[in-house]
């Protein structure tokens, strides 16, 4: 069977600059893959090139059978971006349709969905009346609204102080449980990173390589009490020390 | 018995400011601009010593507005019509290139020297082609009003358009949108404010911009007027249509500005809110 995601020898350089080193990997459907790095490694690079939003310098990505770029056209990716994609002028549940108009694809009942998403009561407000952990909630409605197989998250939660973040990032497991995507999600947050994904694709610091593929052999959705389990520990211990000692060598 | 109940819409809307205050702050706002136009008015008249004729006292303005009134209103639509015609060809003009050079960029690089150009060129130039071109005509007319609006709405409508969010574009590509679904649902929403601020600096400067081809070239229209009254040293009628000129653009300005601000997609929204 086909990976959900394959990740064939791509680079990206910019000039002379490399700004990812070539990277090779297969991801399965249904699994969360987090990039982790320190800042300007090449992690959302790496994402923008599986999105189709950037072109790689050598090398290609497959989303099941289709090449990124036929992928991006059947509409089989969804895209959270750091800073929500919601238009500010759209109420939250006409920004939901809005994807599915877009796309020509009806995912799910956006109603239902906010109100799954804990927005109930929220629907007909515009951005600017959210809170910051209501409007990534939309955004991420927003983002899956068609459907898509993958999902591709670009530090979805770097503006939500610790406790929200947490919290969100919770709740965004127990999500994928009832909706099974295939996840490509870029984070500096180690601890996040452990408590959310199946692997780890660990980045040196520019020019981008990956140093090592951390498994964390934890079943998803995974609940807060995992922050204490040794396991975690021991792995959020692990890819700090890794980077700590590609930092100390720069 | 009857029970008095407080309805939703008691507890959620605050109540309107007395109707009193209202009218009083709106009063305050149209008289002190008139006031103060006045005092320098009668201080200029008390202390430059010139004649009646280079300035004359307010009181007779108004006379010449009542007496001169049909002569007025009959060059005041001639302008009228200059300046909406020429306003409307400026926007459809730098609307339609700005969206044409986001649809083809290279256009722009073909396009945009000579629209730069034109806007270069002295006007009084340009109207004396044009009067030679097309005579005293409608054309010649609205031609130089919408070359001098035309420029400003390009230039913020093109502005406008490049001010789209990143983060929207990306979900656009994401879903693979055609150019339309993104210009349309994306790009223009985010032009709009750039383009009503546009439409604030041409509708105003096109009634300014009527009246000077008119006082160049025409024999109608406000800028008629006013070459008329010089010839017969008739300062009163020029200070008549000074003053219409002005509250014309003020009115189109404020036309403009409250239009544009239910279109604006940011002021609707605190209007909203507030």
């Amino acid at each position: 069977m086909a990976a959900a995601i394959s990740i064939r020898n791509v680079s990206r350089r910019f000039g002379d600059n490399w700004a990812l080193r070539p990277v090779d990997l297969e991801i399965a459907a249904g699994e969360l893959i987090a990039l982790v790095g320190p800042s300007g490694c090449g992690k959302t690079t790496m994402l923008r090139i599986v999105a189709d939003l950037q072109e790689p310098t050598t090398g290609e990505v497959r989303i099941g059978a289709d090449s990124a770029s036929e992928a991006r056209r059947k509409r089989l990716l969804g895209l959270v971006s750091q800073r929500p994609a919601v238009l500010p002028w759209k109420r939250a549940i006409d920004d939901v349709r809005f994807t599915q108009k877009i796309a020509g694809r009806v995912g799910f009942d956006p109603a239902t969905v906010l109100r799954e998403f804990g927005l109930e009561g929220h629907e007909t407000k515009r951005a600017r009346e959210l809170s910051g952990g209501m409007l990534q909630r939309v955004n991420i409605a927003s983002a899956m609204a068609h459907d898509p197989s993958v999902l591709l998250m670009d530090e979805p939660f770097a503006a939500l102080d610790e406790m929200k973040r947490e919290e969100i990032g919770e709740w965004f497991d127990r999500e994928l449980a009832t909706r099974p995507k295939t996840v490509l999600f870029v984070t500096h947050h180690i601890d996040e990173a452990v408590m959310l994904a199946d692997r780890l694709l660990v980045f040196s610091p520019a020019p981008g390589r990956v140093l090592e593929v951390v498994s964390v052999p934890v079943p998803r959705p995974r609940d807060a009490a995992f922050r204490q389990d040794p396991r975690f520990v021991a792995i959020a211990a692990h890819v700090r020390s890794l980077l700590a000692q590609q930092v100390e060598a720069a | 018995m009857p029970t008095d109940i407080a309805l939703p819409s008691d507890q959620t809307r605050p109540a309107p400011p007395p109707l009193l205050p209202r009218v009083g702050m709106v009063a305050l706002r149209v008289l002190t601009p008139v006031c103060s136009v006045l005092a320098l008015w009668y201080l200029a008249i008390w202390f430059s010593s010139l004649p009646a004729f280079v300035i004359p006292r307010p009181e007779r303005v108004l006379d010449v507005l009542w007496v001169d009134r049909a002569f007025i209103f009959v060059n005041l639509l001639a302008t009228l019509k200059v300046a909406t015609i020429g306003f409307l060809w400026a926007n459809i003009a730098g609307i339609g290139l700005a969206i044409l050079f986001d649809l083809l960029p290279p256009t722009r690089h073909m396009l945009m020297p000579a629209a730069i150009t034109l806007r270069n060129v002295p006007y009084i130039a340009m109207i004396s082609v044009l009067m030679l071109a097309f005579g005293d005509s409608i054309l010649s007319k609205t031609a130089i009003v919408a070359l001098s609006g035309f420029f400003p709405v390009l230039v913020n409508t093109m502005a406008g358009l490049r001010a789209a969010d990143e983060v929207q574009l990306d979900r656009m590509r994401i879903l693979n949108a055609s150019w339309w679904q993104t210009f349309s649902q994306v790009r223009l929403p985010y032009a709009i404010p750039s383009i009503v601020a546009a439409q604030e600096i041409t509708g105003s400067s096109s009634i300014i911009v009527a009246i000077a081809a008119e006082w160049m070239i025409s024999s109608t229209g406000l800028g008629y007027v006013i070459n008329h009254a010089m010839q017969n040293y008739r300062g009163d009628q020029v200070y008549a249509v000074a003053l219409i000129a002005t509250g014309l653009s003020f009115v189109i300005y404020s036309l403009v500005h409250a239009l544009g601000g239910r279109l604006d997609w940011r002021v609707a929204g605190e209007q909203r809110r507030g």
